[in-house]
């Protein structure tokens, strides 16, 4: 095995210092990322807006998947999505998803499995709470 | 040479059982902590193959860099390190599948795919245990021939390339961090750490990182004496080794949250928070590493 105490006490090749400034750089501009993301942040409470994106008859039941994005700097944690297929203001099925997390500025997806299809009811999809991580 | 099994085997049959031992008790050591997270079990069969297929393939020619490097046995040809990062491999491979059967994690019930998933995902960082507990276990029994060819190689070394040598060393810390990271990633706590973390707890994360890094292998240095020139100013070794090591930590850190799906629907800044997280255990591994190895 190489004797590692050689290694500092050498003369330092220019790959290093290429290397070390290089790395500098990295460092700094990660840490310059944060910090302006330190002082632009708002502070604003997660914003969830749930996107349905395709529905489809599956066995046994009828299929929605739907997206659901957070815009604020802010994760929310345990989110619960709650889909209802309403006919005349009157909820005929209600079906609760829930998400261990919606990352801050993040998307995630998942889907509900409705007993019938919707067909020209009106399909509710929204998040209906959350904690903070 | 006297060893634990006598007599029934010729003398390099027996320095082979014994090696084989080593990789064995190296690979339960060094594997058990991930043997024993449900979260890997888990990744076993959701992990995207093509990424599970990534780890496996990387794993071989860090095991060969790996053996060339702190191989007990002393590995001169690149055949000697290839055979044995395989055997370090398969013994790894055995072990994981040995302790996850005996967990009841395994069953014959199980598809084939699971199965194998959750085998190969356990085996990288078994078989870097089993590299290593070849080369650290050995430490005390072997024999003053043995001694003697170390000491001769490490002279040797001093005139190596001196890039050659410094590329070893990054080699070294990005092992260190990628153990400590296999290990901590899968779990749930990077993601909920970074969750919860601010971006000002990032910066001085950064910070500590870095910090503690240094003071690993140059304030503390329990083994291996990284000790400075007298007139050399501090910095020198900051920029040389420690800031191009906290950066290797970094990209390791984030090789493995992408392997484990950690950053998938992720903005940006979320990737960069979860990846300062994971990066505070794989600096110090990458320390450690540097003194350890």
């Amino acid at each position: 095995m190489p004797s590692q105490s050689s290694i500092e006490r050498r003369e330092a090749h220019w790959v290093e210092w290429v290397t070390g400034f290089a790395s500098c750089v990295l460092v700094l501009f990660m840490v310059g990322l944060i910090f302006w993301e330190a002082v632009t942040d708002s502070h604003q409470p997660p914003a969830l807006t749930v996107v349905i994106t395709s529905r489809s008859p599956v066995t046994d039941g009828y299929r929605v998947t739907f997206d659901i994005a957070n815009s604020s700097a802010a994760t929310a944690a345990a989110v619960v999505v709650r889909g209802e297929i309403v006919d005349r203001d009157e909820v005929m099925e209600t079906i609760d998803v829930s998400f261990d997390y919606v990352p801050a500025e993040s998307k995630s997806s998942g889907a509900i499995v409705f007993s019938r299809d919707p067909a020209d009811r009106s399909l509710r999809v929204r998040a209906v709470s959350y904690t903070e991580p | 040479m006297e060893g634990p099994v006598t007599g029934i085997f010729d003398e390099g049959s027996q320095r082979f059982l014994i090696g084989i031992g080593r990789g064995a008790a190296g690979a339960l050591l060094f594997g058990l902590p991930m043997l024993m997270t449900m979260e890997l079990w888990q990744l076993g069969f959701y992990m995207q193959r093509e990424r599970l297929l990534v780890l496996v393939l990387v794993n071989i020619p860090l095991l060969i860099a790996l053996a060339h490097s702190v191989g007990f046995e002393k590995t001169y040809t690149l055949a000697q390190a290839t055979r044995d990062a395989l055997i370090a491999y398969g013994l790894g491979i055995l072990m994981s599948a040995l302790i996850l059967t005996l967990f009841g994690d395994l069953k014959p019930s199980m598809p084939m795919s699971e199965l194998t998933g959750k085998i190969a995902i356990q085996a990288v960082a078994a078989s870097i245990g089993a590299l290593l507990g070849r080369s650290q276990l050995a430490g005390q029994s072997s024999s003053d021939e043995d001694k003697e060819d170390n000491r001769g190689d490490g002279e040797g070394a001093v005139d190596d390339e001196i890039s050659g040598s410094y590329g070893h060393e990054l080699f070294l810390m990005s092992v260190g961090a990628l153990f400590l990271n296999l290990n901590v990633a899968p779990t749930e706590e990077v993601i909920l750490i970074s969750y919860k973390m601010t971006a000002w707890h990032a910066l001085f994360t950064i910070v500590a990182s870095i910090a503690i890094m240094h003071a690993f292998v140059y304030a503390v240095s329990f083994k291996g004496s990284h000790e400075l020139p007298a007139n050399t100013p501090w910095w020198h070794v900051l920029v040389r080794f420690t800031l191009p090591g906290y950066v290797v930590a970094m990209a390791v850190s984030v090789f493995v949250l992408w392997l484990f799906g950690r950053l998938d629907d992720q903005a940006f800044s979320q990737m960069l928070m979860s990846s300062v997280v994971l990066s505070f255990p794989g600096a110090i591994g990458a320390a450690a590493a540097r003194l350890i190895l």
